[in-house]
């Protein structure tokens, strides 16, 4: 999750999130170019002595500021279609999990093998024990086997809703009627923190999202116990 | 644990408060040469003409460019040293996978297999 007065991405948990941050680095350093040239050349502007109210044209500069912003916009362009194409890839899913989003809270499938669902609903503020985040933490966790491509269809049984995990880098859209489809690979074990990200009523900031990547083994352990409680 | 990771390391120089120079790769490496690049056009147009305010336009010219080379040439190697991490990462995971299996790519096949 994020931490208190964090600017930045958080750190990547996943093969595509991490070339995101790659990417946004890249992004950052071209716009900070720009505006440190910018910035140069208000200043030079303003202190000039120099006035001459009869330049017509230059050819030379007009040349550099047109072939130079295109080779900029080329640089970006290249990675980000790299990215675009990435995360487009098929990639044959071990595990599919519905998430259905309602009007508050999130409910996940997992109807591969057996009839597995619940419903995830955020711990009150009140109820929080220590060490818990406020207005994150959810009473049941979306667990998932990491190293595993795993598939996420989303949808919503009222409203647009949003299913957004930022550390995963994935966000899809919950539209009532709709099957949205996005994937990803958790690479390494731990928690994940996301947020609804469409507006839909008055508690869209109290729907939040908690991925759980653990080792095969124990989500096969986790599954079964909920199984049994079910 | 965030405030004990903070305590551990330095905090980092972050370019107009936003990008982490010491922990983003090439960033440290980009700069410098931009700093030099720009030192070395700027003086050498200052040597050639004596105008100082055209050679500190020259000059930061200089590090744009030069910042905006080493940056993006050091970026591409980067992201070709981590395609091919990837890949090794994926073979040796699949190599212990497949191991002594029918299926390992490193498996030789044995003479009656041969014949047959």
């Amino acid at each position: 999750m994020a931490h208190p007065s964090q600017l930045g991405l958080q750190d990547a948990a996943s093969p595509v999130m991490e070339e995101l941050l790659h990417f946004h680095d890249h992004a950052l350093m071209i716009v900070l170019l720009i505006s440190t040239l910018v910035l140069y050349i208000i200043v030079s502007m303003v202190s000039t002595k120099l006035t001459n109210k009869y330049i017509l044209d230059s050819q030379e500069i007009e040349i550099v500021w047109t072939i130079l912003p295109a080779v900029i916009l080329i640089l970006i362009a290249l990675p980000s279609l790299r990215i675009l194409y990435l995360m487009d890839e098929i990639n044959d899913p071990h595990l599919t999990i519905k998430a259905m989003g309602h009007q508050w809270y999130w409910s996940y499938e997992y109807t591969d093998y057996e009839d597995l669902g619940f419903d995830s609903y955020m711990v009150p503020t009140q109820d929080l024990v220590p060490g818990q985040f406020r207005l994150l933490e959810t009473d049941h966790r979306m667990v998932v086997p990491m190293e595993s491509p795993i598939r996420v269809l989303v949808s919503a049984e009222d409203v647009l809703h949003s299913w957004a995990v930022p550390a995963l880098g994935v966000k899809m859209d919950a539209v009532p009627g709709r099957l949205n489809q996005t994937a990803f690979i958790v690479s390494r074990p731990g928690v994940f923190y996301g947020q609804c990200s469409e507006i839909c009523g008055a508690n869209h900031s109290f729907m939040p999202i908690v991925v759980e990547a653990v080792p095969l083994v124990h989500f096969e352990n986790w599954s079964s116990l909920m199984l049994e409680d079910a | 644990m965030a405030d004990e990771e903070h305590n551990g390391k330095k905090q980092g120089f972050k370019l107009m408060g936003i990008l982490d120079i010491q922990s983003t790769a090439c960033a440290r490496e980009a700069l410098l040469h931009g700093a030099g690049g720009s030192l070395v056009a700027g003086l050498l147009h200052f040597l050639a003409t004596s105008r100082v305010k055209r050679s500190f336009d020259i000059g930061f010219a200089g590090f744009f460019l030069t910042t905006l080379g080493s940056w993006c040439y050091c970026r591409y190697n980067n992201a070709v040293l981590r395609v091919q991490q990837r890949v090794i990462q994926e073979g040796i995971k699949n190599k212990v996978m497949y191991e002594g299996t029918s299926i390992d790519p490193t498996r030789k096949p044995k003479a009656d297999e041969k014949s047959s």
